[in-house]
């Protein structure tokens, strides 16, 4: 029972973080909260319902199409939502956060109108496949979802620290201007860091379609303040953070379920940061903002 | 001849719409400091429910609960400001976000007080509140050539229209004078003002519990006007509503939320078909409103435009006699 | 005594700015802070308006020790500044700008703002009078309804020295307020300060210009790399072998400009 509420938590837990790193991306980067990251995890999901359920094809191109049109999307939100913003610099530092906040409500009632608010089944050829270890039911999808998971994270983390276009990215989220005048195309990063995140976002919606059997309109919202939640926890910016901070959000959600009162599930994320910010303004793992010069 | 004119139905949109200008005016409020709270429809949730269940419960009269349930939504201000204004920019919106969800949960889950996600009814209704006391002291609507209902919607509407012009005056009032100029001056450069001798902790703290009091007020004012409530008037939704009053109406002068509000309520009442496309529509403004006019339609040059038209004017008018 | 700096150090991370920097103030003086940039000027204006806690030590204004006060109550003790990269309230007027200078003495709560009684009118007419006096005295009669960010570079300095005034501070704090000025202007600003002494006005000044700072100041301490270096009236300072080490060793053209 403790070990089956253990891999439930886990499961959920992995699919947070993945949710979490998009935001930490964009964040680290940009230094921008995507609002508008949540219906794109969103959108993912509902591609994978289109392609696997209303189509019946198989699941490998649910992820295939899920990952175009997500970063596709990311793409729009980043030339008309964000690029535009760079342009008239200094006017007003809640402007990026307050445009992606449009263009979540936009994408959160385009899904409506196309796919209607009901909840959607979303089915996996192995969805009633289980492992049975003595007492402990294991899911198989719980498991592709876990390593899935485990698969994007190693690749990120391979991917930012190794790789030419990783490091340059990071090059880009420590400093712009100076990455700019080392010759960094930092559009392009910019671009490429939106992109990358909301490809992430879309892939998580289908783990999340696979695990809970359903996809709405309204998911985005909810998962997109989790999301949220997780990386002021977790740190903003902070690729650890964020993984660390979903695998600890999703075992206390599961475990409050089990074992308190499972109402109260979905404000956990909010009541965890409520709390913190009285004793740790700056985040679990944040660090305390540094001053500004003067 | 009144009778005829006195449409309940425009009534009520009217009476909407002078609950959201205050609801746009407790944004503006916390904006004036230059933080963007998005609890304010968790305030607006705070007071409507705190003064629909003294009102039921205890019968008090609807006057002191709206007041009741306005102080304790400003006072829950002042207990969540403390803490998270020390947060910045978008932080402070995240946070302010995710306390408005967990009010919301709270609403949903406590069902012994709240009734859950159905919500409260049987709320005291303000306007047959006052038919029936006005026709205690001897008075019927008839009298003016009215009937029960359109009394009743009129008398909403004059009551709430009273409110506003006093919160727009008095607010008007606040930011034109010593407490107004540390709001922007904490706005425009926080350290500065600081240095300049200004206690930013409390100025800041002041504007957000303003902003919740005025939220929970006018969420008082919505229970008793449409006397049901449920947790989802108050949700995300609500928010984005309230937001997207002062990103459009424009958050430098007190006029621009109020415009919002006004605007963005009658505009699905005169286009039909947008009502269905609301919130796809609102989305789209509020991206183009940050790309184009960042500070909202009305600015402060608008207003100096529109004084010297009207002064203008109104010398034009005065020679001519 | 008006300010005693006792073995103040501050440090960023690794970097420390400040190192046991000891000085104090007389009433009524012109100090001069001088030192290559980077030399920690700022950051002591920092730490005296309480911008930034002190890693050790202690400042004492009148006796009494302020460095954990909060920033607003330095200002309400007597304590104001102006910032090397001029931070106005671009957005407001001039005169708005030094009324919010008076911030810190006047009192109208939220009730008196909005139904102003007699009092809060006077007070009102008192902080407006106040700051187009003030306007006057720094030389901007007749901007006062001009957008501070629309202002001339030199007049935005002096406006700032307006505002800081509005505090009726006992130490004004200068940061290179002659910084971009021109020959005239950095003339004006001259007198200016005289006439904010001959107010009974304590200055500490951090200027660049050597020519200003050495026939300004009563007494100069120059800070090199977080230390002091030397401490003395203008003539020992020239004549400081250090000091002009510290300089030439540096940047060729301050000292001598
Ligand atoms: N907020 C800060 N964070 C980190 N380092 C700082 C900060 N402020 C100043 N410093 C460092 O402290 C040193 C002294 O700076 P400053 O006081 O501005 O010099 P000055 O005003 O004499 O030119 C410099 O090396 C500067 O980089
Ligand atoms: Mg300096």
């Amino acid at each position: 029972m403790l070990i089956e509420q253990l891999i439930n938590g886990i499961t959920l837990g992995s699919i947070y973080a993945i949710v979490a790193l998009g935001f930490t991306l964009v964040f680290g980067v940009l230094g921008i909260v995507n609002m508008g990251h949540g219906e794109i995890f969103m959108f993912g999901a509902f591609i994978g319902v289109l392609v696997t359920t209303t189509f019946g094809l198989p699941l490998w191109l649910a992820f295939l199409a899920a990952i175009i049109v997500t970063a596709f999307m990311g793409y729009l939100l980043e030339r008309f939502a964000l690029r535009p913003l760079r342009n008239h610099q200094g006017s007003n530092h809640l402007a990026p956060l307050i445009s992606t906040i449009g263009v979540s409500i936009f994408l959160e009632n385009l899904s409506h109108h196309l796919f209607g608010p009901g909840n959607h089944p979303f089915r996996t050829p192995f969805a009633e496949m289980s492992i049975e270890i003595g007492s402990v039911t294991v899911y198989l999808v719980q498991i592709v979802i876990f390593v899935i998971s485990l698969i994007l994270m190693a690749a990120l983390s391979f991917w930012l620290g190794k790789t030419k276009a990783g490091k340059a990215l990071r090059a880009v989220a420590e400093n712009l201007e100076t990455a700019s005048l080392l010759g960094v195309d930092t559009k392009k990063y910019i671009t490429l860091t939106v992109i990358l995140a909301s490809a992430m976002g879309g892939i998580a919606g289908i783990l999340v379609g696979m695990a809970f059997n359903a996809v709405t309109p309204q998911m985005g919202l909810s998962m997109g303040l989790k999301g949220l939640a997780i990386i002021i926890l977790g740190g903003m910016g902070n690729v650890k953070g964020a993984m660390v901070g979903g695998l600890i959000l999703g075992l206390a959600e599961t475990f409050i379920v089990v074992y308190g009162d499972s109402g109260y599930r979905d404000a956990i994320a909010f009541i965890a940061i409520i709390v913190i910010l009285l004793v740790r303004p700056q985040g679990l793992f944040g660090q305390k903002t540094s001053d500004v010069r003067r | 001849m009144l009778a005829e004119l006195i449409n309940p139905y425009y009534l009520q949109v009217g009476s909407f719409m002078l609950i959201n200008i205050i609801l746009g005016i407790s944004m503006y409020i916390t904006l004036s400091t230059g933080q963007l709270s998005l609890a304010n429809a968790g305030f607006m949730g705070i007071g409507a429910y705190t003064s629909a269940l003294l009102t039921i419960h205890f019968s008090l009269p609807i006057p002191v609960g709206v007041v009741i349930g306005a102080i304790f939504a400003g006072l829950l201000g002042i207990v969540v400001g403390l803490p998270t204004l020390r947060l910045k920019g978008v932080f402070l919106a995240i946070v302010t976000l995710g306390f408005g969800e967990v009010i919301r949960v709270i609403f949903v889950n406590w069902e012994s007080l709240t009734k859950g996600s159905v919500g409260l009814s049987g709320i005291p209704h303000m306007g047959r509140e006052l038919l029936k006391t006005v026709k205690e002291l001897g008075f019927e609507p008839k009298m003016l050539g009215l009937q029960n209902n359109q009394f009743i919607f009129m008398a909403i509407f004059l009551i709430l229209l009273v409110i506003v012009i006093f919160v727009i005056w008095f607010f008007k009032r606040q930011n034109d004078s010593r407490i107004g100029r540390a709001f922007s001056a904490i706005k425009l450069d926080e350290q500065a003002a600081e240095s300049m001798g200004i206690n930013i902790t409390y100025y800041k703290v002041l504007a957000f519990a303003q902003g919740a009091l005025l939220s929970g007020f006018a969420g008082a004012l919505f229970a008793h006007m449409l006397g049901y409530i449920s947790p989802a008037d108050f949700a995300y939704h609500k928010a984005i509503d309230i937001l997207i009053f002062a990103v459009l109406g424009g958050s430098e002068v007190i006029w621009g939320p109020a415009f919002g509000a006004f605007f963005l309520t009658l505009l699905p009442e005169v286009l039909r078909f947008i009502s269905e496309y609301r919130y796809m529509i609102y989305g789209v403004i509020i991206v183009v409103m940050m790309v184009v006019r960042p500070q909202g339609l009305i600015d402060l040059n608008v207003v100096k435009w529109i004084k010297r038209k009207t002064t203008r004017r109104g010398l034009k008018n005065g020679t001519g006699n | 005594m008006v300010l005693e700096i006792k073995k103040v150090s501050k440090n960023f991370g690794g970097l420390s700015a400040l190192t046991d920097v000891s000085f104090s103030i007389n009433k009524g003086e012109i100090f001069g802070l001088i030192g290559p940039n980077g030399a920690g000027k700022t950051t002591m204006f920092n730490l005296v308006t309480s911008i930034f806690p002190t890693s050790s030590g202690d400042i004492i204004f009148k006796g009494e020790k302020i460095n954990e006060l909060k920033p607003h109550l330095i200002t309400e003790k007597g304590i104001c500044r102006t910032f090397q990269n001029i931070r106005l309230f671009p957005q407001m007027t001039t005169v708005e700008n030094v009324m919010v200078g008076v911030h810190s003495r006047s009192s109208s709560g939220v009730l008196k703002s909005v139904f102003r009684p007699k009092s809060q009118r006077q007070e009102e007419e008192g902080i407006k009078v106040k700051s187009q006096d003030l306007l006057k005295f720094v030389g901007l009669e007749g901007y006062e309804e001009v957008v501070a960010e629309n202002l001339s570079y030199g007049q935005q300095r002096r406006l700032e020295i307006a505002r800081a005034m509005a505090s009726d501070p006992e130490l004004l704090l200068l940061d290179e307020p002659a910084a971009g000025m021109n020959e005239t202007e950095t003339e004006d600003l001259f007198q200016l300060i005289k006439r904010i002494q001959q107010k009974g006005i304590t200055v500490l000044l951090i200027e660049h210009d050597m020519p200003l700072v050495m026939n300004l100041c009563d007494r100069i301490a120059v800070l090199n790399f977080g230390v002091k270096i030397a401490e003395g009236t203008p003539k020992e300072i020239q004549d400081n072998p250090e000091v002009i080490e510290a300089y030439l060793g540096r940047e060729e053209d301050e000292l001598d400009a």
